[in-house]
């Protein structure tokens, strides 16, 4: 190892411990975003919420957010106020979709290690990411190479422009297969409901 | 843009408002109807195009430094980081962009601002008006978006994602004393706010004004103003041409661009940029929570700074000095003094702070450094105001991420 790997391996090292205090210490090692979706996940009430937030906002505002059901209600009033045009009984159908796609599960706990605790808890919070993990998909796959499975941007670039795709790709992924990709099976994940498998698949198309 | 709506003061009457709504992608919109049919899946994925009259994002970002990043498109807003933001008065092109509505053009020959209200004299200037009827001046003043720096909250709250050191600037504005322009119209005894109206517009017709009232005695302030320039140069359509408020050292939402509309009022204005957004609450609240009934409105920003030198992750030698720099303001005080901890806030040196070019900018303070050993090293910087107040290592969250003024910390290597 060289002294220049040495130094760069400490900086990850320290910034792994740095939270949100306001810093803007980026990554020596570029570390990969996920750019926030320009349309919304595929869900009930998702083309209403669409229907009446693009009017004024691209979707971002809403595939960047996780917030908590109090604050969607809120901000839904607010906008409300801001001259959104949306019907009483639509509103718990936005709600009810924002809540579902665009939340974390619980607000953190309180500010008490701040500045150590913060990032990590941040990185938990992702639900793709607590998806991914608890049902061993990286065991097979990863994202730009072939592991036991396809890498996840070779699967997103093949059914890029395919319509037909989320579908497929939610069954495949629920009920496992064979012969797509190779001889190797993918075992069927029965567990995810149909909410957790669009998610998935909205982030696996996202990594062409 | 052959068909560019110009002289909006009051879009309400003109006919080339009627055209511009008829243009509006949500054409759905009528009288009696004011919700639009939900759309088919397809078209409702797509954002409504732009109406005629708005300046392209693209063009806005031409006219901006590469450091300025975009971070979102309907609204615009776009920001540099701290690394950036080093010049004492900030280059134009750095200025962060937040628009509520479009980034709208008007003509300044045609754009009227009208003085009402609790006045003797109402009043309907011109923007020539303003620059001939009025003393010319100007004072070099801190803006900053009140959720400046929202990302570095955890969890992150809704609104425009700022970076932690995102959504401020300190530009050198041209224009007149909004006290002047005041007093000529006589604020009647029982005048006690001020409101600004911005003559830009949304999506829908229904969607209201941009509108928010500050204290007469903020207005009445001598840096107060209303602004015709920007660095001596013409003010850029999307920070307000021809004209816009600026409040110096207040949440940037009470600076209202593209004004036409200045009423005294004898309470705060009452509309949805008062009482919805823009607002606190007067006590820390659990994250996750909604706005309280009792919040109040947003006013003065309060202690801050920001390391602009190093950049993150500079790399230095030992034993050669480095020069740790910045800027620190507050709204209603002064600076008092700025530390800094090379430790991780175990000990604190006090930095040198420079003479501040004006009462609202922001004052930078430098400090040389030099580094005895090898490693990756940080730098926190805190300041404390002239009332007592110091910045807190994490700011309370609140449920519209605003006020972010927590210790700001870069990280630079040491080698040997």
């Amino acid at each position: 190892m060289t002294l220049r790997q040495r130094y760069w391996l400490a900086a990850g090292a320290a910034i792994c411990l740095l939270g949100a205090s306001g810093t803007a210490i980026a990554p020596l090692a570029a570390q990969e975003q996920i750019a926030p979706s320009k349309t919304l996940t595929p869900g009930k009430g998702s083309e209403l919420t669409t229907a009446r937030c693009v009017i004024c906002h691209d979707a971002t505002h809403i595939t960047r957010s996780r917030l908590s059901r109090a604050e969607w209600e809120d901000n839904i009033q607010v906008m409300i106020k801001r001259g959104m045009p949306i019907a009483p009984d639509e509103i718990p159908v936005v709600v009810e979709y924002l809540a579902t796609y665009y939340s974390h599960a619980a607000p953190p706990a309180a500010d008490s290690a701040p500045v150590a605790a913060s990032a990590p808890a941040a990185a938990a919070e992702d639900p793709v990411q607590k998806l991914l993990t608890t049902n061993a998909c990286m065991a097979c796959h990863a994202l730009d190479r072939k592991l036991v499975g396809p890498g996840f941007r070779e699967i997103a670039q093949r059914y890029q422009g395919d319509n037909a795709a989320p579908e497929k790709l939610a069954r495949k992924i629920r009920e496992g297969g064979v012969g797509a990709w190779g001889a190797i099976p993918m075992p069927p994940h029965q567990q995810l409901g149909s909410a957790d498998l669009a998610l998935i698949v909205t982030w696996v198309m996202r990594q062409k | 843009m052959a068909d560019k709506i110009t002289g909006l003061a009051n879009p309400e009457q003109g006919t080339s408002r009627r055209d511009f709504m008829a243009k509006v992608a949500v054409a759905a919109v009528t009288a009696g109807t004011t919700i639009p049919r939900l759309a088919s899946a397809q078209t409702a994925a797509k954002p409504p195009a732009d109406p005629a009259g708005v300046i392209s994002n693209d063009v806005v970002m031409a006219g901006k430094d590469a450091a300025l990043k975009m971070h979102s498109e309907r609204p615009l807003t776009a920001s540099a980081t701290a690394e950036f933001l080093a010049d004492e008065i900030t280059p134009t092109n750095r200025v962060f962009v937040r628009n509520n509505l479009f980034t709208t053009e008007f003509s300044e020959a045609n754009h009227v601002v009208e003085i009402k209200g609790l006045v003797d004299k109402p009043l309907k200037l011109t923007v020539a008006d303003i620059k001939s009827m009025f003393k010319n001046t100007s004072t070099v003043a801190m803006i900053e978006c009140a959720g400046a720096g929202r990302t570095a909250f955890n969890p992150v709250p809704r609104g425009t994602p700022w970076p932690a050191t995102g959504g401020m600037s300190c530009p050198k504005w041209n224009g007149v004393r909004l006290g002047d322009v005041l007093k000529a119209a006589g604020i009647r005894s029982d005048g006690a706010h001020v409101s600004f109206t911005g003559a830009d517009f949304g999506a829908l017709p229904t969607i209201p004004k941009v509108a928010r009232s500050v204290p007469l005695w903020k207005a009445l302030e001598e840096h107060s103003m209303i602004v015709y320039g920007m660095n001596d140069g013409p003010l850029p359509v999307v920070h307000g041409a021809p004209i816009r408020v600026m409040i110096p050292g207040w949440a940037g939402s009470a600076s209202v661009k593209w004004v036409a509309g200045i009423e005294v009022l004898s309470a705060p204005l009452k509309g949805p940029y008062m009482d919805s957004s823009y607002r606190m609450p007067r006590h820390p609240v659990a994250p996750g929570s909604k706005m309280p009934e009792d919040a109040v409105s947003t006013e003065g920003w309060p202690i801050k700074s920001m390391i602009t030198n190093p950049a993150p992750n500079a790399r230095f030698k030992i034993g050669k000095p480095v020069l740790v720099a910045g800027h620190a303001w507050v709204a209603e005080a002064d600076i008092e003094r700025v530390e800094l901890s090379f430790d991780e806030g175990r000990s604190w040196q006090n930095a040198q702070l420079n003479a501040k070019a004006a009462k609202y900018a922001w004052q930078t303070f430098s400090y040389a450094y030099t580094p005895r050993g090898p490693g990756y090293m940080t730098v926190l910087a805190r300041a404390t105001d002239s009332k007592g107040n110091t910045q807190p290592i994490v700011t309370p969250w609140n449920p519209l991420g605003y006020y972010w003024n927590g210790i700001h910390r870069v990280g630079f290597s040491v080698e040997s």
